[in-house]
Parts: structure tokens; C-alpha cells; sequence
């Protein structure tokens, strides 16, 4: 084991820096390897000649799974984002003495150095507009938004006092998916399938799948690679046309044709290599076998049809409509067939008051209410096959909403809303090696700050590599002259939370 | 092993002691660069560089390295290595107290060359990239005799130039032998791919195989280098560094016209821009004397940084944003430095330190940019009438001001004024607001008996306020007063009714004839419509026009207000802010843009030569400094970037880097050859540069490869075989177009939107749509394609495009299944295989038919095992569709189905697939 381990470490040394990779390792085959991070340059090199005409199986594969630095205790994570970010004044967060206030001023020390997107002037505060009762043996606050979670809450860990740098959408969502709220840096996923590969090579490890009828704020960027290569950025899996971009054939060429023109191609493109020896063509025979059986494997696994109608009715699902409740389902069938990452995006949980829809009283039961019965079947799906055990799940928006009633440009709204708030917001997960009924955490009387065991978006995201196997310190790449990682320069593990 | 290691380093050091003792004064100096910084970088700099300096001490400067550490000694005392902390500290046993802790200590001969070094005196020694550019002497080829023309020699008779010789030396001390030139139809394709972005057509090649003449390449390299297609070739790899995009990219990733730059480019390039005068006018083409509209254009450069309208964000946050790229963007491009990391603290390895990124930015911290929704400054394009009301305005003032010299400055600065609306007070400066807003966290906005100060403003010889406003409000009134809310009156105007308080009408106010600086603040009284806003995007104080009355707007003045207000098409460029205008520039705190330090004023990092006195403080004197012939890194940087297009990887391969932490050079010499050959003798044309390396035999070489040399040189570092690398995503669907016969020629112009599969784009904000190009705009050449940030055209992302955010300095290739999903079954790919099985059908047999497409798409003849391949495909799908009429018709969409015709389409998508074509062999 020892003899394992130091191996391991001496390959991860190896592989420490990416140009000390690509000193060694190049351009062609050794682009597509970049990634292997504990693969070890020196194997990679001395199994290549071998390794070429194995097919799609090779080890030099970018996606081959791989053993994470130590043990792990989730396998895999599906990453619910609730875009827009859902108040935790209503859903999670109790706040009784908040309703006190209801409908008073905000009192100046509250607003003073205080920097709000739309909050102007002095606000009133708003109390907590949902009906709160404590649940399951771990008797965790939940209020009358979310009835089917309630019945899930001990196989949840809460995380009450999360805090964030960024009140916009979209620097916000970055911050939250890739550590750093400008463009430019890996996302999370994209750092999980560099570290741990795919276990399923006929699908793509890291699938993302996006309903509420807009991309998120910040859009491709918070599932997109950085400066990692590009095969470890998200593939968005879409709810109409083709799942994948162009897995369809053409109208009019079956599924046969296809087969017998991607062995013409293979059987040439062979007899190219014979000619002239590039090793790079073997890899594109083996990638085009690959779209072949992905051309299969993806639709399958999208294909929500297939499943008996009492799982569709748990999640409450309609098959023939797009929804996030569809999605937390395709969410299991492909954590189930080894996709390493899934990642839910769900707009519309931007709840200023400005509209009904962007109503705490209306908007917001609306979202609760499309996709409560889904997240908890979702637990449950995921617990009767025993997935929860080495699947993560974590849910949460990108900020929270703050105590206060938001009068964008000092103006009276005509629903009830609350402002982006970076101090205070719930975020919850469940499975994958953390605490079951379990709550970490507090604000203060009000909800607006974190008064006890505070957790920054770095710390989450140090967290979840945990669980993955990874020191966050360690899972690094080597861009522009230093080593980058999902955490920046911060990040500590929230050890409390752990099983 | 240990073992081993502890022997060999016992007998190293012996003999290296033996051999002091015997030869003491013939000793070997130890060499900085090669030797000792690469062991510093590996083993201390981490701890003891740039961003910590553990006890005291850094390695990253000599006067840092020798200094006294927290312990008050200084760790290294040149010439006394035994007296030395360092080399006692790397010897030690103690693991609490040996050096590097918590890493394996030094190799015996590692810490003997250190100890060495200190003996020698510890001289410090320039990274080779950071010293100026000396032109090296060409290795010789050949015997003596074989030179002068006596015997033959395969060296002689291969090498073609210069550059043969520097790849022909390296090839020798490795023991391998370089490759014969590889066919003419290889070669032209190989050669047109490279320089035009397109492949030949057949006649082309034909051409050239019967072409019998010495300088028959030499012909086919010059017609390509005058082709126009060459200038949109290296735009594409242009738009890359420019981060160039259609958008404005971060969450709503509106809109922005900057295609004109593109053009720019493609011209530049075309016309051969000399490299010097295309940094110059990319970099500072504002501050150029009278810039002409192209030298405008070009500053488009630093213009496509990101612009941030999400409601709620802080414009002076995103302007800093932008104002950093600029720098990063600027080092990236031209000194292949990464100078980022010193945003936030000195360089870990470099010679660079934290105040000289400040000094640096404020190079560029002076634009007028300011993350503003309508992305000014811009530069207008009028319509023809107006476009002549500014040329008979020059005239007027030109005819009417009291001495030429007035006429002449105050015709440039209405004429400016006209062309770019500036300069001018964006209203997210105002303050002390009372019953305002910056509505969605953009413009100022008041209601009734609201109220802000305009701070600072010059009067002096400006008594005329252009003001953008609008509202929806009836009857109402803005009072304008000096120094204080209660101040004098200085003016009284109603607020135009817009319709809404988002569109904007500029009006011209006379203003009393006032002296100096003053605050304005100005005051609403809308008792009508007491909750309708009115909002101000901007104000400016201007001069009277010459020949204009005193207390009254005149007639000339009217004209101009109307040309501000006349639509015009509008491209965004640089522009310096002057007097009011003027920002000061503060190092930020660790990076941090809100926690501001020490006033820094423009300067160039100390490690580079100074810039000459003559030269102005300012991104004008910046880019001509970049180019001087001293400056160590710009050609460097350029002629590599250019090699790497050709060879696939760089002579340094970290394009993005060569200071002390990239790849070294596979061939350093050859690449100081050719940088100053590129300064000097080329005069910085590009076409030269290329030309010369094309030329080269080095180029020239068969691709194919032996596993002998595939096992000594997998990556072709040494070159001793050509380069073989798939193509670049334009170059991918350009070929399938040209190939096909669908391509258009068409350059120049706004971007197109060809075939994109539903969903890509989301635009809530401003209800952008994909709205699909007609006729030959869907066949437009790659680099035309509208480029959204945040949904970039799927297929170019796939082959490894950039979104274009930031700049990227080098694609990285991937090989992935979704590659192969793109080109087998994206509708583009499809129609190509249409129109080639339409081509196809000219010839009478499937087996003349598959020949006939074959030499069309790769330029080479079919050989018979893989025309048994095809011809098979052929004859099964042939019979499939036969016996399925109605895939048939659904395969061949708009055209005349027949089972021949859809077999033909099947087996042209193959060979569209294989590797042999979307790969530059």
C-alpha cells in the first residue's frame, strides 16, 4: 500500500505542472493526455506504441477513471443550482424575530458601508413569508415551501451560515463554480473529471442540464474548462433536438450506414497510419468509435421513457416536457451509468418583488412548488439503490436574499421581494460521505450575518474535493506561470460536516 | 538507487575537488541561466521569491539575494561559499532545519554546483529572453570542399536557407538525419493551408506537379502571399489575441459592432503591414499625430475587452477589469510574459516587481472607456448628408476663427466632437444625490425635487453644456448652479420629452462666461409627473464656435447638435482622457482595486531598457518602445508565434511564455536569427518572415515518419520530418466549403449567421436572435461567423476555439468524439457532401466517381486498398437506398434523389471524415 501511495505521489510530482508535462509529453497525443494527472508522463510515454490500437480503452485516455489522491467518499456529484438564488429567509432559515420587524425601517446600522444591487435609500424590513415547523429526528427547520423535502431532511446536511464576495448574478455564479467571479478559470466540474476522469467512456463525464427557460447569468462559462483542455468542460445536454450537439444522423442515413461509413473511415484512416506512422491517428480512429457508440449511449441514457411509470410519477415527471423535475431524473440515470459530474441549472429563483412571478409570495411557491416533490424523490431514487452513498448531492443559488424588502430605486414594489444579499444564505448537500440530519451554522436574529461556523464559497467548494478525495491544495494546474486550483489561495475543509 | 546516487555523488565530488585543487585557475565559471536559476526555480523560489520571502529571503533579485535576512546575515556572501547560511542550510541532516524543508534535499552535485557559484561571486545573470536580440552566426553545413562546390554533399543539396542550417546543426548532435522533400501536391497543400487558410484547387496543383521551372514553389509561395485570402487567414489567428467578439460578453452579452477591426485587420495584413507599425497603430493609434480613421479602427484592439451591463454592477469596477486585461492582454501578446501574477504581488520567477504592474497600467489607466452600456468611445459613421455637415462645419471654422492657429485646433476639436462625441462626464460620476438614482446601476437618474453635483468642472473658455437626457415627464425643468445647491443660476432648460427616460436627446445650453473650476449642481422640478424619472447619460462642457454668438447657441451650432443626434454607425476605439479627465493611477492593495496604495506615474519594468527620454509617457511611447530594436522581447515573441502557425509548436513552445518558467528554445539561435533578420533586414514584414520560413527545406520535408525517429523524437521538437497537425477549426469548415464549391469569396462587412442548430442562443435582455444569413453569407469564411461570447458558434468551440473572453495565446489541440460528431453530421458538413456527390456524378463509374472526390478533397490520387474501401461503401449503400426510397428523399432534402446520388453523398461525408483531410500533412 505504502509502495502504492508513494507511487501515486511520485507520478502526481511528475505531473505537477502541466508544461513540465507538456515539456515532455507535446503536442498531439500528449494534448489529448494533458489532463492524466496522476497517469504519470513516464507510463504514458513508455505505453504509447502498445496502447494505440487497443481502441477506445486506452489509459492514455484524458477521461480514463482514475484513483483520486486518497480515499474518496463520494464517487460522483450531481450540483443542484438554483439560478437566481432562492431566498433561505423562507425556505430554511428561521427567523422569528424577523417577523417583528415586519414592515419597519431598516435601521441605519444595517445599511451604513453597506453596497446593495438595487436596494436604495433606507428599506423596510420584511419578515419570513413561510410557515416554519421542525422535521424528522434531526428536527430540521423546514417551512411549508417545500413539503416533500421535508420528509428527506435526515439524509441532509444543512449549511446555515454560507457566505459569498460577489452580489451579481453572474460574478457570483462564477465564484460559486469556478472559484475566481472573473471569466477565464476552470469550473468545478471541470476540476472533477480532470482529477477522477469518467467511469462510463461512452458518455461524456461531466453532462450539465439547464430548465426554468434561460441559461444561467454567467452562462457557458460556469461549466466551461479555463485553461483546462477542453475536453473536461461540461457537455450541456439539451431537453429538445439532439441531447448532444449533432449525435443525430443526418434525416435519411440509418443507424447501419453510420456504422459502415465510421469502419470505412477507421479502416482508411488505418492504412494512412501504416503510411505514415503519426500516433495521432490512431486516437482520432478511436475517438470517432467513440461518437459512434456515444450516438447510442447518450439518447439512451437521456431516453427518461424507459423508466416504469411509478419512478416518473415520484419525481413528477411528464416524459414529453422539459422540466427540472425531468432533469433530476436523467440526473440519476446518469450519475447510475458513471457520469462523474452533473450539474442542474434552474432559472427563475430571482426573487425582487419587481413581478409576480420575481414575487417571495408568489414566484417563489411557484419554483418551490415545480421542483420540491422532484429534489426529494431525487434523495429517495438515489437512496433505495444505494447511489447515496458515494453520490453527492448540494443544492443552493449563488448568494442569498437579505432580510430586508427590496424598494429598487427607493421606489414601493408591488410584490414582495428581497435584494441579493453576499452574508448570509443556506446551502444544503446530502450523501457522498457527509453527516445525515444535520444542520451547521447559525445567523444572526435576523439573518443577516453569519453569527456561528461560518462557510465561504471556497470552503464548500474545499469541501466537496474532499469528499472527492482531493486536497484542494493539491489538485492543481499550471497556467501563466503558476499553479491555479478551484480555490484560488483560500479555501478550508468544514470538517464538522463530515461522516 | 540511493545508493548509486550518494556513490556518484561521492565521486563527483571528489573529482570536481580534484580538479579545483589541480586546475584551480582554469576552473569553469558556472553559468547563471543554464545552471543556477533552474535549480532556484525548482527547489527555493517558491518560498524564498517573489510572493513569500521566508525569513527574509528572496532569490529573485542578486541585491534581494545577497541582503541581510530576519537573522541579520546575509544568506549568500559572494566568494564564500563555506561562509554562506544557504550552502550550510542545504547540507545539513536535520530535517527540521535542511533546506528545501519538507522536500528531498539537493543532488551532491546540485549543491556543488551552488556552492561553485557563490565561490565565483554569486554573479547574478539576465534570463536569455530579457537580454536584446544579437544575431547569431549561421552553423556551417557541408565538408570544406562540398562548401566551395568540389565534392556533392546531401547537406548542401538539402539545406535551401538559413534556417536549414540552425535545424541542420541540432539534427546532427542528436544523431538524426533531416527528411527528403515531400511531393508537390503534399507540398502546395501543405503551403496554401499555412499561409492562405484555404486548400489549393486541383489546377492549381496540377499546375505546379508539370511546373518543371527551378522556381516553380517559389511562385506558387508569392502568388499566395498576394492572395487575399492570406489577410483573412492571419486575421482569424489575430481575433484570438484580440479576444475579438461580436458581444460584449458577462451576463447579457448585448450586442457590439466592432467587425470594423476585423476589417482593419485583414487589410493590414494584406497590405503587409510592417509588425512594428501594426503594434503601433493596434496599441496607440488614437495618440498618433492627426490619426487617420484607420489608426482609430485599429485601437479596436483593446476595445474588445468585455463591457459588463448586468443591472446592479459597478461601472468603475468593470472599467478596472478592463484596464487589467489591457495590460495582461499587452504582455501576453507582444512580450510572451506572464505579467498577470504581478497584478498582485512581485513575479515568483521573473524580474518583475508588484509597483511595476501599477506603473504599467497606468500606461493604459487613462482611456475614456468606462464600462458604459453604449460602449463609448466610439468612432461615428455617418450617413452621407451628415457625414458632409461635419466636413462644411471644419470649413466654417476654418474660415471663420480669429488666427489659423485657433481655426486650426478648434476645426480638429469639433471635428473630433462630431466623430466620437467626446470628450465628455459620464453621469455615473455625479454625487451627492438626493431623490437619484443610478437607475439599474448605469445612468443617473432624478424625480421631482431631486438633485446631484457634477464635481470639478473646467469653464474656463467653455460656456456651452452638451447635455444627453431624456424623460417621459411633461413640463419638466432642470435649474443648473454653481458651486452650490443654492448657488447663482446658471442655466434653466426643460427637459426634452423622449418618451422614455432611456432615450436620450443631446441638447446644447449657453452658459455665462465663467472663470475655473467649479462643481455644478443641478435640480429637478417635475411637479406634473413627480415619479417619472429623468435620466442624464452624459454631460460636457465645450467652447464657443468661432464665428457663433456669445449668449445664444447659433446656427453652425445647431448643425452640429444635429449631427450628434443623427443615427450613425459607431465602432469602439481608444481615446486619452486630458485635463478634468486626467486619472491618477494607485498600486491596488494585493490586487485588490478597492483598497488603493501609493501613486504610481507610467513606467516600463526596470529588467527591460529604459525607455528613450525622447519618447512620450504614454501608450503612444509605449508601443514605439515595444518595437525599439533593443527591446528584448517583441520580435522574439512575434517570429515564434509565426513559427508555431507553420510548425505547429513554437521554437519556445510556451508561446504565452518565455520568461524563466517556460520551455526552453529547441533552437534559440535560430530564433534570435531570425528576430533580428526580422528587425533589420525584413524591416518587420511579415510576408518576408514567412516567406523565409516556407522556403526552408526545413518546411519542405515529408511528414511521414520512421519509429526509429518517432521513438527519438516523438514530438518533432528537432524537426527532422515536417510538420503534420490537424487543422484549425476555421480551416476545418473553410476546406469542407471550399472543397464542395460552396464557399463565397465575399470579405469584409458585418458578421453572418450561417446554419446553427436551435437553442444555442439565449438572449433575454436585449431579444438578440441567431437570425439566419441568405444567399452566399452562409458560405462566408469562418472568420466571419458572428461571434457571441457566451454562446460561441458550437463546431469552432468543439475544434478548440476560444470563446474569446480573454485573449488566448495558443489553441491547445484536442482529438475528442465530439469532433467527429461535428464533422460527420453537422448540416454544413452534410450539404458539402451534397454538392460533392453532385460533382461526383460527372464521371460515369462509382470507382471514378470515389477517384474523382478523393483527388478533389485530399489533392492526392486514391490508392486501390482504400478505393476498395470506398467503392464497397458505395455498393452497400447504394443498395440500401434503393430498397429504401424514402430514406432517399429524406437524405437528399432539396434535390433529386437517386440511390446512386445518396450513395454518393454517404461516401463524400467519408472521405470529408478522414484524417488525411482535416489534417495538414
Amino acid at each position: 500500500m505504502n509502495k502504492l501511495l508513494d507511487e501515486l505521489k511520485r507520478a502526481a510530482a511528475e505531473r505537477e505542472t502541466r508544461r513540465h508535462f507538456l515539456y515532455t509529453c507535446s503536442t498531439g497525443l500528449g494534448a489529448m493526455a494533458l489532463g492524466s494527472m496522476l497517469g504519470g508522463c513516464g507510463f504514458f510515454e513508455k505505453d504509447k506504441p502498445q496502447a494505440i490500437n487497443t481502441g477506445g480503452q486506452q489509459s492514455d485516455e484524458p477521461t480514463a477513471p482514475r484513483s483520486s489522491q486518497y480515499l474518496p467518499k463520494a464517487q460522483r456529484v450531481i450540483y443542484i443550482h438554483m439560478a437566481g438564488s432562492p431566498s433561505q429567509l423562507e425556505l430554511f432559515d428561521y427567523k422569528p424575530e424577523l417577523a417583528k420587524y415586519n414592515g419597519k425601517d431598516c435601521p441605519q446600522e444595517l445599511l451604513e458601508g453597506k453596497k446593495f444591487a438595487f436596494i436604495r435609500g433606507v428599506p423596510k424590513m420584511l419578515g419570513p413569508q413561510g410557515k416554519f415547523a421542525q422535521h424528522g429526528q434531526s428536527g430540521a427547520w423546514v417551512s411549508d415551501y417545500l413539503p416533500h423535502l421535508q420528509g428527506v431532511v435526515d439524509d441532509i446536511t444543512f449549511l446555515k451560515a454560507m457566505h459569498t464576495d460577489q452580489f451579481n448574478h453572474a460574478p457570483a455564479q462564477l465564484l460559486m463554480h469556478t472559484g475566481s467571479a472573473r471569466l477565464g478559470r476552470p469550473s468545478m466540474g471541470s476540476w472533477v473529471t480532470y482529477g477522477l476522469g469518467t467511469e462510463n467512456d461512452n458518455l461524456p463525464g461531466y453532462i450539465v442540464l439547464a430548465s426554468g427557460g434561460k441559461q444561467p447569468d454567467a452562462g457557458k462559462s460556469i461549466w466551461g474548462s479555463g485553461f483546462l483542455p477542453t475536453v473536461y468542460q461540461g457537455v450541456q445536454c439539451r431537453t429538445d433536438g439532439d441531447p448532444v450537439l449533432y449525435a443525430s444522423n443526418p434525416a435519411g442515413m440509418d443507424r447501419d450506414i453510420r456504422k459502415q461509413t465510421i469502419e470505412a473511415i477507421s479502416q482508411i484512416n488505418q492504412q494512412q497510419y501504416e503510411d505514415v506512422k503519426d500516433p495521432e491517428i490512431l486516437t482520432r480512429i478511436a475517438q470517432y468509435e467513440l461518437a459512434f457508440r456515444m450516438q447510442m449511449s447518450v439518447p439512451e441514457a437521456m431516453d427518461i421513457k424507459r423508466e416504469p411509470q411509478y419512478i416518473l410519477d415520484s419525481y413528477g415527471v411528464d416524459p414529453n416536457k422539459g422540466s427540472f423535475a425531468r432533469n433530476c431524473l436523467l440526473a440519476r440515470r446518469l450519475v447510475e451509468r458513471g457520469v462523474r459530474f452533473v450539474q442542474l441549472f434552474d432559472w427563475g429563483w430571482d426573487t425582487h418583488g419587481t413581478s409576480a412571478d420575481g414575487a417571495i409570495e408568489i414566484g417563489l411557491r411557484t419554483k418551490c412548488k415545480e421542483s420540491d416533490q422532484a429534489v426529494a424523490a431525487l434523495l429517495k431514487d438515489l437512496k433505495q439503490r444505494g447511489l447515496l452513498d458515494d453520490t453527492l448531492v448540494v443544492w443552493g443559488g449563488e448568494f442569498g436574499r437579505t432580510p430586508m424588502q427590496e424598494n429598487r430605486d427607493g421606489q414601493v414594489l408591488p410584490f414582495m421581494g428581497r435584494d441579493h444579499h453576499l452574508d448570509a444564505f443556506t446551502v444544503w448537500m446530502a450523501g457522498g460521505g457527509v453527516k445525515r440530519g444535520f444542520s451547521y451554522g447559525e445567523t444572526d436574529d435576523i439573518g443577516y450575518y453569519g453569527v456561528k461556523d461560518q462557510v465561504h464559497v471556497h470552503d464548500l467548494q474545499a469541501t466537496i474535493l474532499h469528499l472527492l478525495g482531493f486536497d484542494h491544495t493539491k489538485l492543481t494546474y499550471q497556467f501563466q506561470g503558476r499553479p491555479f486550483r478551484l480555490t484560488d489561495v483560500a479555501g478550508k475543509i468544514v470538517k464538522p460536516v463530515l461522516a | 538507487m540511493k545508493y548509486q546516487w550518494l556513490i556518484l555523488g561521492a565521486i563527483s565530488i571528489a573529482v570536481v575537488t580534484m580538479l579545483s585543487a589541480f586546475f584551480g585557475i582554469f576552473e569553469k565559471r558556472v553559468d547563471y541561466n543554464t545552471q543556477i536559476k533552474p535549480l532556484l526555480n525548482k527547489n527555493c523560489i517558491a518560498c524564498h521569491g517573489g510572493v513569500k520571502k521566508a525569513a527574509g529571503f528572496s532569490l529573485l533579485f542578486r541585491h534581494e539575494a545577497v541582503a541581510p535576512t530576519k537573522s541579520g546575515k546575509p544568506a549568500i556572501i559572494p566568494g564564500d561559499a563555506d561562509g554562506s547560511e544557504m550552502i550550510r542550510r542545504l547540507t545539513l541532516t536535520d530535517p527540521e532545519e535542511r533546506m528545501p524543508l519538507e522536500h528531498p534535499p539537493l543532488k551532491p552535485d546540485e549543491i556543488e554546483t551552488l556552492r561553485n557559484w557563490i565561490d565565483q561571486g554569486a554573479d547574478w545573470g539576465d534570463h536569455w529572453a530579457y537580454q536584446t536580440v544579437e544575431k547569431p552566426d549561421v552553423p556551417k553545413v557541408g565538408t570544406f570542399w562540398s562548401r566551395l562546390g568540389i565534392v556533392e554533399n546531401d547537406e548542401i543539396n538539402w539545406a535551401k536557407n538559413e534556417i536549414d542550417h540552425f535545424i541542420l546543426d541540432k539534427l546532427k548532435a542528436e544523431g538524426l538525419k533531416p527528411s527528403s522533400e515531400t511531393d508537390r501536391a503534399t507540398l502546395i497543400r501543405r503551403v496554401s493551408l499555412d499561409l492562405i487558410g484555404l486548400p489549393p484547387t486541383e489546377k492549381e496543383v496540377s499546375d505546379f506537379v508539370q511546373d518543371k521551372s527551378p522556381d516553380a514553389y517559389e511562385k506558387v509561395v508569392d502568388r499566395l502571399l498576394q492572395s487575399p485570402a492570406y489577410g483573412e487567414r492571419w486575421a482569424g489567428m489575430w481575433l484570438d489575441l484580440a479576444r475579438y467578439a461580436d458581444t460584449k460578453g458577462y451576463e447579457r452579452d448585448g450586442g457590439r459592432k466592432i467587425w470594423r477591426y476585423r476589417d482593419w485587420l485583414i487589410k493590414a495584413f494584406n497590405e503587409d503591414k510592417p509588425f512594428d507599425q501594426f503594434t503601433i497603430e493596434q496599441l496607440a493609434g488614437d495618440l498618433m499625430p492627426n490619426p487617420t480613421d484607420a489608426q482609430l479602427i485599429a485601437t479596436g484592439f483593446h476595445r474588445n475587452t468585455m463591457t459588463n451591463d448586468e443591472g446592479g454592477t459597478q461601472d468603475e469596477e468593470f472599467r478596472v477589469a478592463a484596464v487589467l486585461d489591457r495590460v495582461n492582454t499587452t504582455w501576453d501578446v507582444w512580450q510572451g510574459t506572464t505579467f498577470s501574477c504581478v497584478q498582485c504581488h512581485s513575479h515568483p520567477y521573473d524580474p518583475f516587481v508588484n509597483e511595476e504592474y501599477y506603473q504599467y497600467l497606468a500606461f493604459f489607466n487613462n482611456s475614456r472607456d468606462e464600462d458604459v452600456t453604449s460602449d463609448t468611445p466610439t468612432l461615428r459613421f455617418y450617413k452621407s448628408a451628415d457625414s458632409l455637415k461635419t466636413l462644411n462645419l471644419r470649413s466654417f471654422i476654418l474660415s471663420h476663427a480669429s488666427n489659423p492657429k485657433e481655426a486650426r485646433l478648434q476645426a480638429d476639436y469639433f471635428t473630433r466632437l462630431a466623430r466620437t462625441v467626446e470628450p465628455k462626464i459620464n453621469s455615473h460620476d455625479f454625487d451627492q444625490l438626493v431623490n437619484a438614482s443610478l437607475l439599474d446601476a448605469k445612468y443617473f437618474g432624478f424625480q421631482d425635487k431631486g438633485s446631484a453635483r457634477i464635481k470639478n468642472v473646467t469653464l474656463t473658455n467653455r460656456p456651452r453644456l452638451l447635455i444627453a437626457w431624456g424623460t417621459k415627464a411633461d413640463d419638466a425643468v432642470v435649474t443648473i448652479r454653481q458651486d452650490r445647491l443654492s448657488g447663482p443660476v446658471l442655466a434653466t432648460i426643460p427637459v426634452p420629452k423622449t418618451g422614455s427616460a432611456w432615450s436620450d436627446s443631446i441638447q446644447m445650453i449657453p452658459l455665462p462666461a465663467i472663470q475655473g473650476k467649479h462643481d455644478l449642481h443641478i435640480s429637478l422640478s417635475s411637479p406634473k409627473m413627480p415619479k417619472e424619472w429623468v435620466m442624464i447619460k452624459w454631460v460636457s462642457c465645450v467652447p464657443k464656435m468661432a464665428g457663433q454668438p456669445e449668449n445664444a447657441i447659433g446656427e453652425q451650432e445647431k448643425i452640429l447638435v444635429d449631427v450628434l443626434n443623427a443615427d450613425a454607425e459607431q465602432t469602439p476605439i481608444m481615446m486619452d482622457g486630458s485635463g478634468d479627465l486626467v486619472r491618477e493611477t494607485r498600486v491596488f492593495d494585493r490586487g485588490n482595486w478597492l483598497v488603493k496604495g501609493k501613486r504610481v506615474t507610467p513606467d516600463v519594468p526596470k529588467s527591460f531598457p529604459a525607455m528613450n527620454a525622447q519618447l512620450p509617457k504614454n501608450r503612444l511611447g509605449l508601443a514605439q518602445w515595444m518595437v525599439s530594436r533593443e527591446h528584448p522581447l517583441t520580435a522574439r515573441v512575434a517570429v515564434n508565434r509565426f513559427w508555431e502557425q507553420l510548425f505547429g509548436a513554437g521554437i519556445v513552445e510556451t508561446v504565452e511564455d518565455m520568461g524563466t518558467q517556460g520551455i526552453p528554445p529547441t533552437h534559440r539561435e535560430l530564433l534570435d536569427y531570425l528576430a533580428v533578420e526580422f528587425m533589420e533586414t525584413d524591416q518587420w514584414r511579415i510576408k518576408k518572415l514567412l516567406k523565409k520560413m516556407v522556403m526552408s527545406a526545413t518546411y519542405r520535408q515529408r511528414s511521414q515518419v520512421s519509429p526509429e525517429v518517432l521513438a527519438k523524437d516523438p514530438f518533432n521538437k528537432l524537426l527532422a520530418r515536417g510538420p503534420r497537425v490537424r487543422l484549425s477549426a476555421e480551416a476545418v469548415r473553410d476546406q469542407a466549403l471550399a472543397v464542395s464549391g460552396l464557399l463565397s469569396h465575399k470579405m469584409y462587412g458585418p458578421s453572418v449567421m450561417p446554419v446553427q442548430p436551435e437553442g444555442i442562443w439565449q438572449s433575454p435582455y436585449d431579444g438578440d436572435s441567431w437570425k439566419q444569413s441568405t444567399g452566399e453569407d452562409l458560405h462566408r469564411r469562418a472568420l466571419y461567423t458572428y461571434w457571441k461570447r457566451t454562446a460561441p458558434y458550437p463546431s469552432m468551440v468543439t475544434f478548440d476555439s476560444p470563446s474569446r473572453e480573454f485573449c488566448q495565446l495558443r489553441r491547445l489541440r484536442t482529438n475528442t468524439p465530439l469532433q467527429a460528431l461535428v464533422t460527420l453530421n453537422d448540416p454544413v458538413y452534410m450539404e458539402a457532401a451534397q454538392q460533392l456527390a453532385v460533382y461526383m456524378q460527372q464521371e460515369m463509374t462509382p470507382e471514378k466517381q470515389i477517384r474523382a472526390a478523393f483527388r478533389r478533397v485530399t489533392l492526392q490520387e486514391i490508392t486501390p486498398r482504400k478505393l476498395a474501401v470506398l467503392a464497397q461503401l458505395y455498393r452497400n449503400t447504394e443498395q440500401h437506398y434503393r430498397q429504401k426510397p424514402e430514406e432517399m428523399k429524406q437524405l437528399m432534402a432539396c434535390m433529386d434523389p437517386t440511390p446512386q446520388l445518396a450513395a454518393l453523398t454517404v461516401t463524400a461525408n467519408t472521405i470529408l471524415n478522414l484524417d488525411e483531410v482535416i489534417t495538414k500533412e
